[in-house]
């Protein structure tokens, strides 16, 4: 069975605009799921939609087995929610915010007090856990969130952003527990990030959404191999034109972008960057000098990389994937 | 529903409770009211209106209806509060009814109202208001508060459920708040209102918890029938958390 499943959904808010458009997106069991996209992309949407705050416009999805429309009550009963925001009431302390979300979730009270415990433990909340909320720091509300979720034992969690506004410590931790929870078995987790290192270190599938639409759906590693064992970049000056030419001849390129926003970026997929580089660089050298005029190209920086999401986002849709 | 409704009322007496300012508002409010506001009218009205006997005991239900609908006011805010912050998509995610998110917020309202009556009783016995001998005549003016006053929380929930910020529903609820009031028998008799206004009164709930508040809590004389009063705070009541669950529950879905 599918823990999540979306059937040509689409979402407008106003007649001219979609949110999101034809929609169609397939989550097994026991995965973690990545939503990746820049802002905009219809990520908050989408999760809205699955998780019963938006009706939409048309289309279907179910959240373990469940119509979010026709059976929202159940959904409701099967999910754990974080949101993009923090919505915490400030002036609660933690234990009281997860107590009264255990209420809700008609937990009874001796399984609350165990369970506040468990998750207590796995964000090393002890020391603040009776503080009022006000008093935290933004990672410690983001974790206090993030066990909120987890409180009542849901089949899916979903994690809009989990890790925004976090210094990268608090990121790591974030993602630590994550794979903590990786471990648990029965549990799905689908999270929308803007971060492809997040992707990357969490998910075992990744959908990149962009203006609506699902533009890739598959695994991080898919997804980057696609590009070349290796990316090399390149930002220089000129016109790239002759070298761009002089490139696409080489039996071992796999991939070539050019973006130009600042300055010129040619993205290059290759066999094997660090052999490769060299005699790039040698091709650039041939093709830029020879005019003598402005339109010649020059490198200004070059490196190699493994192929990062960012890459394949560049590649997907044309534009730079970039942290807020 | 009733867990759920409870839960969310536990909570917003929790924060109540906890939060200084808001407990001693409540108690300053209805003391600077009772004491600089009753008295003076006391001396002022006593000779010019002698028919409603002692003034502070016949304006002492409208200062306990008054600061009702303070109570209310303050906890649409709350709504509106949680609804601009994004508290409420906690409520809303889980498996409990929509309404029960109204409910627990009225509840609240209601106990924060009940508990500030009961000081202006106190402070009103003090100050020589005679209250009616029988305990349950009074408890059942209490409960008439009660009634209207999840009323007017409905009237107040709506209008948070709807405005887009902290001044809209203000503004609004200010224009709702005073001819409540002022339209009603809560400071003068009937009697001595002019027809346009006197028509007035008769379509606001509030004279007929007035009414009934004089009648049963201070053994005064009541202008209607204390059963078209109950039907008519019960309607009010009603239609109140009827409007507030369909402006909350079309604001959140679309
Ligand atoms: N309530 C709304 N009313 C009108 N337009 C909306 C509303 N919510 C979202 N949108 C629009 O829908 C589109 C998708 O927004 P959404 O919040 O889903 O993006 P996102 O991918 O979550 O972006 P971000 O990374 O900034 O959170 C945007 O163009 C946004 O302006
Ligand atoms: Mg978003």
């Amino acid at each position: 069975m599918y823990a999540i499943e979306i059937q040509n959904l689409m979402k407008s808010f106003s007649s001219d605009v979609l949110a999101i458009d034809h929609l169609n997106l397939t989550i097994p069991e026991d995965r973690i799921y990545a939503l990746l996209g820049p802002n905009g992309a219809g990520k908050t949407t989408t999760l809205s939609i699955l998780t019963t705050l938006l009706l939409p416009t048309s289309g279907a999805a179910q959240v373990m087995g469940f119509d979010v429309v026709r059976q929202a009550a159940q959904v409701r009963e099967n999910i754990g929610v974080t949101f993009q925001e923090i919505v915490l009431d400030p002036d609660l302390t933690g234990r009281e915010v997860l107590d009264i979300h255990g209420r809700l979730y008609k937990m009874p009270t001796r399984q609350r007090q165990e369970r506040i415990i468990e998750m207590v433990k796995l964000v090393e909340l002890d020391e603040a856990i009776d503080r009022l909320v006000k008093t935290y720091s933004g990672g410690m509300k983001r974790r206090l969130e993030l066990v909120r979720g987890l409180m009542t034992h849901p089949k899916v969690l979903f994690l809009d952003e989990p890790t925004q506004g976090l210094d990268p410590h608090n990121r790591a931790k974030i993602w630590d527990y994550i794979h903590e929870l990786r471990r648990q078995t029965g549990l799905t987790i689908m999270l929308t990030t803007h971060y492809m290192e997040e992707a990357e270190a969490l998910a075992d599938g990744v959908g990149i959404i962009d203006h609506g639409k699902l533009v890739a759906d598959s695994t991080p590693q898919a997804l980057v191999t696609q590009l070349g064992a290796d990316v090399v970049h390149i930002v220089g000056h000129g016109s790239p034109q002759p070298f761009l030419q002089a490139l696409q001849q080489l039996p071992y390129i796999q991939e070539i972008h050019q973006s130009d926003d600042e300055g010129i970026h040619l993205q290059v997929g290759v066999d094997n960057g660090n052999r490769r580089l060299p005699e790039i660089i040698h091709l650039a050298s041939r093709n830029g000098s020879q005019n003598g005029s402005q339109d010649e190209f020059m490198i200004d920086e070059i490196s190699v990389a493994r192929p990062s999401l960012g890459d394949v986002f560049l590649k997907l849709t044309g534009r730079a994937l970039r942290d807020r | 529903m009733v867990e759920a409704s409870v839960t969310l009322w536990q909570k917003h007496m929790l924060k109540f409770i906890r939060n200084p300012e808001e407990p001693l508002g409540m108690l300053l409010q209805p003391i600077l009211w009772v004491v600089l506001f009753g008295v003076g009218m006391r001396a002022l009205v006593g000779g010019v209106a002698p028919n409603v006997g002692d003034y502070l005991t016949f304006m002492l239900p409208g200062i306990i209806t008054l600061t009702a609908l303070g109570g209310a006011v303050t906890s649409g805010a709350s709504l509106l509060d949680e609804r601009l912050r994004g508290i409420i998509k906690e409520y809303l995610v889980a498996p409990i009814p929509r309404l029960s998110i109204l409910s627990g917020n009225a509840l609240s309202t209601v106990t924060k109202a009940l508990l500030q009556a009961l000081l202006i009783l106190i402070l009103g016995w003090l100050m020589g208001a005679r209250l009616n001998s029988n305990i349950l005549s009074v408890l059942a003016g209490l409960l008439a508060l009660g009634v209207y006053t999840v009323g007017f929380a409905g009237i107040a929930l709506s209008v948070a459920a709807r405005v887009r910020s902290n001044l809209g529903y203000h503004g609004l609820i200010f224009l709702l708040n005073l001819p409540l009031l002022f339209a009603s028998n809560a400071l003068y008799p009937l009697a001595t209102l002019p027809r346009w206004m006197q028509f007035l009164a008769w379509i606001n709930p509030t004279t007929y918890v007035i009414d009934s508040m004089r009648l049963l809590i201070y053994n005064g004389s009541n202008t209607f029938s204390l059963g078209l009063s109950a039907a008519i705070l019960v309607i009010f009541a009603a239609l109140g958390m009827w409007l507030a669950y369909s402006s909350f529950k079309n604001v959140v879905s679309t």
